[in-house]
C-alpha cells in the first residue's frame, strides 16, 4: 500500500483541515468522512474500543470550553478534538512503527531518534498492560484506584509501581539492544522504502482536497 | 584444551557490581569453554550464574560498571579491550524475560535486527531469517507481533534473533523461568538441536530436571566461586544440595538404588523391580485432606466469562472449603489467572456466579471482597509502592480498616521478614519479594489466600521455604488456591486440582487422580511429575506401585 511518510502527510493535512474548520457542519462532515473510512478498512471494531476512552475525553473538554465560551463553540472544540485524535488512530493502526522510523530514517532523520520513536510506539500496548496489572493488583488489596476522583488521592500506590517497573523495562530493553548490535555504523535496512507513483498520486489528490475544502470554508476572498 | 578451540576462558575472575563494593559477586572464577560444548551454569539464587554470563559479552564491565579483576577472554582476545557491540559475532546472549528484549513489530523483523547490526546485504538478511526460522520450526509466526506471542513462541524468537547472527556460543540466562511445561519442551528441543548442528550453548539454570539430561558438562556456582566442574552424571552423585540444588526425582531415585551412571531422567531409570530396594520415600505425599465438615469459603457455578467477544471462560463450578488448598492447573493462556481474578470482583462472571463467604461477587464491590481474598500476584513489583516493607504489609490493613498489630507480628516472623522490614521492597530478591507479596497478602487475615505462579523463577531454597510456609497456614485453617503450572509443587502442597485447557475445567479431583486421566492431561498438553510417572501403574511397574499403595 502507501509509503508511511504519504500516511503521514496525509494524516498532518487532515488533521490541518480539522483544526482550520470554523462551522459546525464541516467538523460533523471531516468527522463522517473519517468514521466512513474507518469502516471501509475493517478498523470499526478496535476504533469503538478506543472511542470508549477517547469520547469521554472530548465530552469533558467540550465541558470545560462550554464553562468560558457557548455551546456552539463547545461542541465544535469537542468534535473537533475527536477527529483530530480519530486522525491519527488511523494513521498508527495502519502504519507499523518501524516501518514510520525506518522510513523517516531514510529523508534524513538519525537513526538512534528513528529507534526511540518507534520502540516507543512498540511497548505502548506493553505499557497498557502493565498498568491493568498494576491496577488489579492494588484494587485487590482493599485500594479504591476505580475511575473516579477518589482515585487521585492514591496516585502513588499507582504511579509508583509503574514508573519502577518503567525503569526496569527500560534497562533491559538497552541490555538487549547493546547485546544485537544496536549503534554500529553501516547499518542496513530489511525493508526498502521507495516513493511510488501511487504514493505522489495520493499526495497530489490529498493536496487538492486539502485546499479545495479549505477554500470551500473560508471563502475566495 | 588449546586456545584456538576455546572459544570463552575466565582467569582468576572477580567482580563487585559498585567500585567501592566489598561484595564480590564473583571470586576468582576460572572457566573454559570449548567451541561446541553445551554446558549448565547452576547454583541457587545470587549465586553468580547470571552475573557470570554476562562477562562472555562484555556487558559486565562495559554496560554495567563496577569493579572486575582477573580477565575474560573470548576467542583470544580479552574482553577489556573490545566493546559489546565488538562482541556480539562471537557470543550471543538470550535473556531471562523475553518481552522486553523484542522490540520490532514482527518477529521476521525482529531477527533481521542483528542481521541489519551487522550491514548485510538485504537478501542475506532474508535467506538467513529464513534458514534460523526453519531450523527453530517458527516460519508461520514471521508476520506475527512478537508481543502478541506465548511466552515459549517468545523465548524461540529471542533465541533466533541471536541465533541468525551465527555466533560461536549462545548464552541463555534462566530460559525456562516463565514458561510452562509445554514451552520448556518446545525450547529444549529448539537447544538440543542448536547444539547438535555444532553451536555452544551455555545455559544458567537452576531447575535441574530440564537442564541435566541435555548437557554435557555443568559447572556449579556457589557464592560466586565455582565449587563443582563436571559431566552431570558425575556431579550428581555427590552432595550438590547443600548448594542449593534440588536433585531430579529420578537422581534420587538411582541413588537410593546405587545406580551408576546415574539417571538423569525418568526415561533413562532402568525399570525398578521388588528385588531391588523401592524408593518409597520419595514418593510425594500429598497433605492431609481437612474435615468434610469444613465450611464453604468459596463456590463457583456455571462461571462462563467473555471478553471483548471472546469466550475466556466457560461453564467453570468448584468450591474451596476452609483449610483446603486448591490448586487450579495448566499450561499459560489456559484462563488460569481470569479465573483468579473472578475471585474477587477484578472480573465479573457472564454467565453463572462466583461466591466468597456467601456473597455473590456481581454484587458486592472489588475493596469490600479484598477483606476475604488476599492475592498475591505473579510479579510483586505490581504492587510495591511504599519505602519500606514494613509499610508495604500495612498497606491492605489500613486501606481495609483490619489493623491487627499482634497478627502482623506473627506474620512477619511466619515469613521470616524481620531482617527486611525497613529495606525498599523493589531492592529485594525475587524470592524475598515474593515472601514480602505473599505476607501483604495475608497481612488482614482474609479467609482465602490466592497465589498466583509462586514459585515462577523461583529456586529450591525459595520452593521448600514457600512448602513450609503453605504447610502451616494449612494447619491454621487458611484456604487457599494456588494458580501455577508447576505441577510438583501443586502436587506437594495441594489437595485438589483443576486443570484448565482453553477456558474449560477438563478433569478434577487429587492430583493422581489427574495425572491419571491422560485424555484430560494431553488436552491441556501437560505431562504428569516424575513421581507419578516414576511411581504410578502407569509406567509398567503394577507390582512396585501396588506395593506402595500397600505401604
Amino acid at each position: 500500500m502507501l509509503d508511511p511518510r504519504t500516511k503521514l502527510l496525509l494524516a498532518i493535512g487532515y488533521a490541518a483541515l480539522t483544526v482550520a474548520a470554523t462551522r459546525l457542519t464541516w467538523s460533523l462532515a471531516e468527522g463522517g468522512v473519517l468514521l466512513l473510512f474507518i469502516a471501509v478498512i475493517g478498523k470499526t471494531r478496535s476504533y469503538l474500543r478506543w472511542l470508549r476512552m477517547m469520547l469521554p475525553m472530548s465530552l469533558f473538554f467540550g465541558a470545560v470550553v462550554w464553562w468560558t465560551a457557548d455551546v456552539r463553540t463547545a461542541a465544535l472544540a469537542a468534535l473537533k478534538l475527536l477527529t483530530l485524535t480519530s486522525v491519527f488512530f488511523v494513521f498508527f493502526s495502519t502504519t507499523l512503527p518501524d516501518d514510520l522510523g525506518n522510513s523517516l530514517v531514510k529523508v534524513g532523520m538519525p537513526y538512534v531518534v528513528a529507534f526511540v520513536m518507534s520502540t516507543s510506539l512498540q511497548f505502548v500496548p506493553m505499557i497498557h498492560r502493565k498498568i491493568k496489572n498494576v491496577l488489579d493488583a492494588q484494587r485487590a488489596r482493599g485500594i479504591p484506584l476505580e475511575p473516579g476522583w477518589s482515585a487521585l488521592r492514591h496516585y502513588p500506590a499507582f504511579l509508583g509501581p509503574i514508573l519502577i517497573q518503567a525503569f526496569q523495562m527500560a534497562e533491559e530493553l538497552a541490555e538487549a539492544m547493546e547485546a544485537r548490535g544496536f549503534g554500529l555504523p553501516g547499518r542496513t535496512f530489511l525493508k526498502d522504502y521507495l516513493m511510488q507513483t501511487r504514493d505522489w498520486l495520493a499526495l497530489s489528490g490529498g493536496l487538492l482536497v486539502l485546499i479545495a475544502c479549505l477554500l470551500g470554508q473560508h471563502g475566495w476572498g | 584444551m588449546t586456545a584456538s578451540l576455546c572459544v570463552v576462558e575466565t582467569n582468576r575472575l572477580g567482580y563487585a557490581y559498585r567500585k567501592k563494593d566489598g561484595n564480590l559477586a564473583l571470586d576468582g572464577v576460572n572457566l573454559r569453554i570449548a567451541s561446541g560444548e553445551y554446558l549448565l551454569v547452576c547454583g541457587a539464587s545470587g549465586s553468580g550464574k547470571s552475573t557470570l554470563c554476562r562477562t562472555f559479552n562484555g556487558l559486565i564491565p562495559h554496560f554495567y560498571g563496577g569493579r572486575l579483576h582477573g580477565e575474560v577472554r573470548v576467542a583470544g582476545k580479552p574482553t577489556s579491550e573490545q566493546s559489546v557491540v565488538g562482541l556480539f559475532e562471537e557470543v550471543g546472549m538470550v535473556f531471562q524475560n523475553p518481552e522486553t528484549q523484542l522490540f520490532n513489530s514482527s518477529v521476521a523483523r525482529e531477527i533481521a535486527f542483528g542481521l541489519e547490526s551487522l550491514g548485510l546485504p538485504r537478501a542475506e538478511i532474508q535467506d538467513r531469517i529464513s534458514a534460523t526460522a526453519q531450523i527453530l520450526n517458527i516460519s508461520e509466526l514471521l508476520p506475527r507481533n512478537p508481543q502478541e506471542l506465548s511466552g515459549g513462541e517468545q523465548q524461540l524468537v529471542s533465541i533466533a534473533a541471536v541465533l541468525a547472527i551465527g555466533p560461536k556460543l549462545l548464552v541463555l540466562d534462566e530460559p525456562y523461568a516463565n514458561l510452562d511445561p509445554v514451552s520448556v519442551r518446545r525450547v529444549r528441543a529448539a537447544l538440543k538441536m542448536i547444539h547438535q548442528k555444532g553451536m555452544g550453548v551455555v545455559i544458567s539454570e537452576h531447575r535441574l530436571p530440564y537442564t541435566v539430561p541435555d548437557v554435557q558438562r555443568m559447572v556449579v556456582l556457589h557464592q560466586g566461586r565455582i565449587v563443582l566442574d563436571g559431566p552431570p552424571a558425575q556431579l550428581l552423585a555427590l552432595d550438590v544440595e547443600r548448594f542449593g540444588l534440588e536433585l531430579p526425582l529420578p537422581v534420587r531415585a538411582g541413588r537410593r538404588l546405587g545406580l551408576t551412571p546415574l539417571p538423569l531422567d525418568v526415561e533413562t531409570l532402568p525399570s525398578l523391580d521388588l528385588a531391588s530396594p523401592p524408593p518409597f520415600d520419595l514418593k510425594t505425599v500429598p497433605p492431609d485432606l481437612p474435615p468434610a465438615a469444613a465450611h464453604i469459603v468459596l463456590e463457583a457455578e456455571h462461571v462462563s466469562f467473555e471478553l471483548n467477544g471472546a469466550p475466556i471462560l466457560c461453564d467453570i463450578s468448584f468450591t474451596l472449603r476452609q483449610g483446603e488448598s486448591l490448586a487450579v492447573v495448566g499450561a499459560n493462556g489456559a484462563g488460569k489467572t481470569v479465573l483468579l481474578k473472578h475471585l474477587n470482583g477484578l472480573y465479573r462472571p457472564t454467565r453463572g456466579q462466583v461466591r466468597v463467604m456467601g456473597k455473590d461477587t456481581r454484587r458486592v464491590k472489588v475493596s469490600h471482597l479484598a477483606r476475604h481474598v488476599g492475592v498475591a500476584f505473579q510479579n510483586p513489583d505490581s504492587q510495591f509502592f511504599k519505602l519500606t516493607v514494613w509499610d508495604e504489609i500495612l498497606v491492605g490493613p489500613k486501606a481495609l480498616g483490619l489493623y491487627d498489630e499482634a497478627w502482623l507480628r506473627e506474620l512477619v516472623k511466619l515469613f521470616r521478614l524481620e531482617p527486611l522490614l525497613q529495606r525498599a521492597p523493589y531492592r529485594l530478591s525475587g524470592g524475598e519479594k515474593k515472601r514480602v507479596a505473599f505476607a501483604a497478602a495475608l497481612a488482614h487475615r482474609p479467609a482465602i489466600l490466592a497465589l498466583d505462579e509462586p514459585t515462577s523463577g523461583q529456586d529450591w531454597h525459595f520452593r521448600s521455604a514457600l512448602g513450609n510456609l503453605l504447610a502451616e497456614l494449612r494447619m491454621q485453617g487458611q484456604a487457599m488456591l494456588l494458580v501455577t503450572h508447576d505441577l510438583s509443587f501443586a502436587e506437594q502442597h495441594a489437595h485438589r486440582w483443576i486443570l484448565m485447557a482453553e477456558g474449560q475445567v477438563v478433569a478434577d479431583g487429587s492430583p493422581w487422580h489427574v495425572m491419571a486421566d491422560k485424555t484430560a492431561m494431553d488436552r491441556a498438553n501437560l505431562e504428569p511429575t516424575d513421581s507419578f510417572r516414576i511411581f504410578s501403574a502407569d509406567r509398567s511397574h503394577p507390582t512396585l506401585a501396588d506395593c506402595i499403595r500397600e505401604k
